[in-house]
């Protein structure tokens, strides 16, 4: 899990550099319902989920807390993998 | 105390001094009883250039009642909304309603008092749907919320049309009508919510029907009672904080709003530089303006454009912030946008939101799976492009008593080639950006992107025009003759 995660963060981290956010990304910051990514960055993470892990969203009611922090989408990926 | 968040710009040049927020005595000034104060009596004097001195004094009592008093908020959200509807509302919905009123012949009826009828039986409808929606999860209205309200749309279109009923069941269904178009998102919003385990109370869902902070728009500015209840400011520091960067925000209004006008007096009473609607007149009269007029007319027109939707968008916001609500801009460094998709994403991010929201989520999630790319572009396509039509076409539903279906659709033909060709655009540089395209962030580079987004933004503005003066092939017309050809 801890592999899993470091890489979500590097993913996050590269997106948010990407629009010129240079701030340390802790693991419970909020990502989308406080605006610091957008709603375009979060399908980009959806698409990004799916492929590096397989993820199915089909299943679940997709709501945004499910992966508005690092914290909450690895544990969503670690359901969905073990699912 | 913790110390406040530190910006990702507070390190760079005037911002710093710009960013108050960021002080530590600020914050803490901002917290007592003067300060308070002060935040809320600047507040008021940016107000007052924009609406009169009731209207601002009530919004801004009502701003700070439901910053400061957490017990009344529902109450005070609930109340502050409607009292604005019906003391301090615009015109439109009234408008809307004459439009029966007259052609049924009820002239002794008041506009006003049958649009407030309408507004009390739209908030006992709005109610029932929402409770029906919590109690039936398996429900239509409770799994495709804005399918079932476009049904409703379109049935109260059908029974209101002329012919179908006549006299005051068909006055009665147009009020219905009248209402129900302009808080259809904020409804479609609500019902959402009422999947959410957290979801807001019923006061507190109808207060986000149009707030008293948002003025007739039909976007909800804060979406619905989901995020805004996300994004409301937790501790006292947190809302000073807020509050500060509100009122830095109105005082940027300002600040715009005295740019406008210097614009306007510039290019419309010394330069002489005609409206666009104007120059496609005159054009179209073979009386054209030089081609640098006619290409200053619509440079002009966007920038005007461009102009009024960031004032609107940061007089909203700025007022919800006195709030409490951590709501972010609607507009947003738009002039450097590198790609046609940030373009989207920071021109009006409440709109963009409600696309995406609607249309562009439940797209994504249904569709080409396998394909990554189609899918998103189809996604896109579905937001930028049919949300976008879809949202436009309703704003105007009144035009269906004055031009009838067939006039409305003939006339939007214009809108909807610029939906396409809009969401093509944005689809084209969504997949790109997927694909890791990064435009250079050399000097050049950056001038290269303005000069693409912008160039793209300007042409298609030619189509984007909501006045329905001019038909499709006129505005082409003009378009081909902006680069000489005839």
């Amino acid at each position: 899990m801890n592999n899993r995660k470091q890489k979500i963060k590097d993913y996050l981290t590269d997106k948010l550099k990407s629009q010129g956010d240079n701030t340390p990304l802790a693991d419970s910051d909020s990502l989308f319902v406080s605006g610091r990514l957008d709603s375009v960055a979060m399908m980009m993470l959806v698409v990004y989920l799916e492929e590096a892990f397989g993820v199915d969203f089909k299943g679940a009611d997709f709501e945004v807390s499910l992966i508005d922090s690092v914290e909450a989408i690895a544990l969503f990926v670690e359901s969905q993998v073990c699912a | 105390m913790n110390e406040p968040k530190r910006s990702r710009y507070s390190d760079v040049g005037m911002r710093a001094v710009w960013a108050i927020e960021e002080n530590p005595s600020v914050v803490a000034w901002a917290q007592t009883p003067w300060g308070k104060a002060g935040l809320l009596l600047v507040s008021f004097v940016t107000l007052l250039t924009a609406r009169d001195w009731q209207a601002s004094l009530f919004l801004l009592m009502a701003m700070a009642l439901f910053a400061h008093v957490p017990a009344w908020r529902s109450m005070v959200l609930f109340v502050s909304t409607y009292a604005t509807a019906f003391f301090f509302s615009s015109a439109s919905i009234d408008e809307s309603i004459n439009e029966v009123v007259l052609s049924e012949g009820y002239t002794q009826l008041s506009p006003v008092t049958l649009s407030h009828v309408a507004l009390l039986g739209f908030l006992a409808l709005a109610w029932g749907l929402m409770a029906y929606a919590r109690r039936y999860k398996k429900s239509v209205i409770a799994q495709r919320p804005v399918l079932t309200l476009l049904a409703v749309e379109c049935l109260l279109c059908v029974l209101s049309y002329r012919g179908v009923f006549s006299g005051y069941t068909r006055l009665a269904i147009w009020c219905l009508l009248s209402v129900f178009t302009p808080y259809f998102w904020f409804l479609a919003y609500a019902l959402v919510d009422q999947r959410s385990k957290d979801r807001s109370s019923d006061l507190f869902q109808l207060g986000t029907f149009h707030p008293a902070w948002t003025g007739p728009t039909s976007t909800p500015m804060g979406k619905g009672a989901g995020f805004l209840r996300k994004v409301l400011a937790k501790t006292p520091q947190a809302l000073a904080i807020t509050q500060l960067k509100g009122v830095k925000l109105l005082l940027w209004e300002k600040v715009l709003v005295a740019t406008s006008v210097l614009l306007t007096w510039l290019c419309e009473k010394q330069l002489h530089i005609p409206s666009l609607s104007d120059a496609i007149d005159a054009f179209l009269q073979n009386h054209a303006y030089t081609l640098g007029m006619e290409w200053a007319a619509l440079i002009w027109s966007v920038t005007a454009y461009t102009l009024q939707i960031t004032i609107y968008g940061h007089f909203v916001i700025g007022v919800a912030r006195m709030a409490g609500f951590q709501l972010p801009r609607s507009t947003w460094r738009v002039l450097e946008s590198r790609t046609l998709i940030e373009y989207f994403n920071r021109f009006h991010y409440y709109f963009k939101e409600l696309l995406v929201d609607f249309f562009f989520i439940p797209t994504f999630f249904s569709v080409f799976k396998k394909k990554p790319r189609l899918r998103l572009f189809f996604a896109t396509f579905m937001a930028a492009g049919v949300g976008n039509a879809l949202f436009h076409f309703m704003r105007e539903m009144e035009l269906l008593e004055t031009m009838g279906v067939g006039g409305m659709v003939e006339t939007y033909l214009s809108y909807l080639f610029y939906c396409f060709v809009l969401a093509t655009g944005i689809g084209i540089s969504q997949v790109r950006a997927n694909a890791g395209y990064k435009p250079s962030p050399s000097v050049w580079g950056r001038v290269q992107s303005f000069v693409v987004v912008w160039g793209f933004v300007t042409l298609l503005h030619i189509f984007s025009d909501e006045s329905r003066n001019h038909t499709f092939l006129e505005r082409m017309h003009y378009l081909i003759g902006l680069f000489g050809i005839n």
